[in-house]
C-alpha cells in the first residue's frame, strides 16, 4: 500500500540517485581503463594512478591545497566561534544584520566576490598567493562554519555557564571548561565542512593564486582545458576516498564527543 | 563587572566583523567604484569618474545575450532541480527513519568527491555515443545523436547535477517536519490523497522550496566552472565573461560593471522571492 502510494516519487527518486552516482561510476571505471581516449573499455590498468602519483604539479598542488584548507579552516573556526558567542547575547537587530551578512557571503556568486577581492589585492598591491587564497576562502568558509556553530550554540544551556561563573570561574575558565566542550561537536562538524569546501574550491583559488603554486582543483582545471587526461579520474578517486574517510572519522568523533561532552557537563551535578 | 562582561562580549564580534568589512564589503564597494571608471587598454591607467559607458557596453548584443542566457540557464536549472528534487525529497521524507538516513547519505556522498572531476565526468556521460545516449536509445525516448555537450543544454544539465542536493535538503527538512496528524485530519475530513498533497503537504513544504530555489538559482547565475568545462571554453555565461575581462583582457572597469549587474539581478531575484513568500498562504 505504502509503496504503491509513493511509486511515482519513488521512481523519480531512484532515477535521480542513479543520475547522481553515474558520473562517479564513470570516474571509477575510467580511472582503471587503459583506453587513452576513454571511449571504450580496453582492459584494466593502474597506470593512471602511478602517473598521477608521479606528476610534480599534482604533488605540489596537493600540498598547496592542504596548506590552504588547514589555514582557512583554522581561521574560519576562530571567527565562527567568537562570532556565534557574540551572536548568542546580541540584540535581535544586531543578530538580523549579522545573519544577513552571513547568508550574503554564502549566496553571492563566487565569481563576483573573487574578482572583488582580486581587485582589492591588486589595488593595494598585496601579493597574490597562499595568504591571499586563505584570506579569500575564510570569507565564505567562516560563513558556513558560523551557521553550524550557531545551531550548536543555540542548544547550550546558559545556566551552566552562569553556574560556573557564580562558583568563581573567570570568563576564560568558563569558556574553556564549559562552553568549549559543549561546542566541540559543532566545531568538528564545521571544521570538516570548511576543510572540504576549501579543498574543493576552484574559483576563489583561481583568481587569487597568481603565478605561484596552484592548488589541486586549479591544476585539474588547466589539465582538463589542455586535453583529455585519464589521470584526472585517478586523482578524482583518490580525492573522494580521502574526503569520505575523513567524514567517516569526523562522524565517529562527533558522536563520541557528543557523549563525552554530555558526560563532562553532567559530572558536576552528580558530584554535588 | 557587568560592564566589563558586556565590553568583552562586543570584542567577540570584532574578528568576524573586521574580516567581513575588510575582505568582503570593501572589495564589493571597490568593484562598484571601478564599474564607473574607465581604463586605457594601452597603458592600463585607470581614470575614475562617474561614467556609465561600462553599463552601456553591456547592451552590446555580445554581452547582453550572455546576460539573458545566464538568467535563462539559471532559471531552467532551478526548475530542473525542483522537478527532480521535490519528488526525491518527498519520497525520502515518507520512508522509515533508518531508510531516510541511508537515502540522504546516497544523495550527499557524491558531493564529497571533487567537484571539478565530477563535472569532467559529465563530459563523458552526456557526450554523443556516451552512456546517457545509450540509455535514452534503449528506452526509446530519443533517437539519433544527443547533441547537448558544449551547448547550453549541457550546461543546464551540469548545473542541475551539481546543485541538486542544495534543493533536496531544505525541501526534505520542511517535509520531514510536517505533523502527520494534519495529513490524517485532511483524510478524515474527506480529502483524497491528491487534494491532501495540494492543500496540506505542498503549502507546508513551500518554505523549503523557497530556500532551495534561492540557494540554487542565485549562485548558478554566476557559475564559472560548469560552463567552462561543459560549454567547451566558449563564453556562455556571465561568470566566464567576468573572468575573461579580469584575467585576459584586463578591462577591470567593464568586468566590474558586469559583476555589479550580476549583483543587481541577484538583488532583484531576492526581492521577488520575498514578495512571493509574503503573498503565499501560511
Amino acid at each position: 500500500m505504502r509503496l504503491r502510494r509513493h511509486w511515482f516519487s519513488g521512481l523519480i527518486a531512484l532515477a535521480v540517485i542513479v543520475f547522481l552516482w553515474a558520473p562517479l561510476v564513470i570516474v571509477a571505471i575510467n580511472s582503471v581503463n587503459s583506453d587513452t581516449l576513454l571511449v571504450s573499455w580496453k582492459g584494466f590498468t593502474t597506470h593512471w594512478y602511478s602517473q598521477a602519483a608521479h606528476n610534480g604539479t599534482v604533488q605540489s598542488g596537493v600540498k598547496q591545497t592542504m596548506t590552504i584548507a588547514l589555514g582557512s579552516t583554522a581561521i574560519s573556526l576562530v571567527l565562527a566561534v567568537t562570532g556565534a558567542l557574540w551572536w548568542r547575547r546580541a540584540s535581535p537587530r544586531a543578530r538580523r544584520t549579522f545573519d544577513g551578512l552571513t547568508y550574503l557571503r554564502i549566496m553571492l556568486p563566487e565569481v563576483v566576490f573573487a574578482v572583488a577581492l582580486f581587485l582589492l589585492f591588486s589595488k593595494i598591491q598585496f601579493p597574490l598567493g597562499t595568504t591571499a587564497v586563505v584570506i579569500g576562502h575564510v570569507v565564505w568558509n567562516s560563513a558556513y562554519a558560523t551557521l553550524i556553530i550557531q545551531a550548536r550554540v543555540a542548544t547550550l544551556d546558559p545556566a551552566l555557564e552562569d553556574a560556573a561563573s557564580d562558583l568563581g570561574a573567570n570568563p576564560w575558565r568558563v569558556f574553556r571548561r564549559v562552553t568549549l566542550p559543549g561546542l566541540l561537536p559543532g566545531i568538528v562538524a564545521a571544521g570538516l565542512l570548511a576543510f572540504t569546501f576549501s579543498f574543493d574550491d576552484v574559483v576563489t583559488s583561481y583568481f587569487l593564486t597568481g603565478a605561484g603554486t596552484a592548488p589541486l582543483p586549479v591544476v585539474l582545471l588547466s589539465m582538463i582545458r589542455f586535453r583529455i587526461t585519464p589521470e584526472i579520474n585517478a586523482i578524482g578517486m583518490l580525492v573522494m576516498l580521502f574526503t569520505v574517510s575523513m567524514f567517516a572519522i569526523g562522524f565517529i568523533a562527533v558522536t563520541q564527543m557528543g557523549r563525552g561532552a554530555r558526560k563532562a557537563l553532567a559530572l558536576p551535578e552528580v558530584r554535588q | 563587572m557587568r560592564y566589563a562582561g558586556r565590553a568583552l562580549r562586543s570584542v567577540l564580534a570584532l574578528p568576524t566583523l573586521a574580516w567581513m568589512v575588510l575582505f568582503f564589503l570593501v572589495p564589493l564597494g571597490l568593484i562598484v567604484v571601478y564599474s564607473f571608471a574607465t581604463i586605457s587598454l594601452v597603458t592600463y591607467d585607470i581614470s575614475y569618474g562617474w561614467t556609465v559607458s561600462n553599463y552601456r557596453q553591456i547592451h552590446d548584443p555580445l554581452y547582453f545575450d550572455t546576460l539573458t542566457r545566464s538568467i535563462f540557464l539559471s532559471l531552467t536549472a532551478t526548475i530542473g532541480c525542483l522537478l527532480l528534487g521535490f519528488p526525491l525529497a518527498y519520497f525520502i521524507s515518507r520512508q522509515p527513519a533508518r531508510w531516510q538516513r541511508l537515502l540522504l547519505v546516497l544523495v550527499i556522498v557524491p558531493f564529497w568527491s571533487s567537484f571539478i572531476v565530477r563535472t569532467y565526468a559529465m563530459v563523458n556521460l552526456i557526450d554523443n555515443g556516451g552512456p546517457l545516449e545509450d540509455v535514452l536509445h534503449t528506452l526509446h525516448v530519443w533517437s539519433g545523436p544527443l547533441n547537448i555537450l558544449y551547448r547550453p543544454k549541457g550546461i543546464a544539465l551540469g548545473i542541475v547535477y551539481s546543485y541538486l542536493p542544495l534543493m533536496v535538503l531544505p525541501i526534505y527538512v520542511s517535509l520531514e517536519r510536517i505533523d502527520y496528524a494534519l495529513i490524517d485530519a485532511a483524510g478524515d475530513l474527506g480529502a483524497n490523497s491528491r487534494r491532501t498533497f495540494r492543500r496540506v503537504t505542498l503549502p507546508l513544504a513551500m518554505p523549503g522550496v523557497a530556500v532551495g530555489c534561492i540557494i540554487v538559482g542565485i549562485p548558478a547565475l554566476g557559475e564559472y566552472v560548469i560552463p567552462e568545462i561543459l560549454g567547451g571554453g566558449k563564453t556562455l555565461m556571465l561568470g566566464n565573461v567576468i573572468t575573461d575581462q579580469f584575467l585576459s583582457v584586463g578591462d577591470y572597469p567593464f568586468g566590474s560593471a558586469i559583476a555589479v549587474a550580476l549583483m543587481a539581478v541577484m538583488a532583484a531575484a531576492l526581492v521577488l522571492a520575498r514578495v512571493v513568500q509574503r503573498r503565499a498562504p501560511v
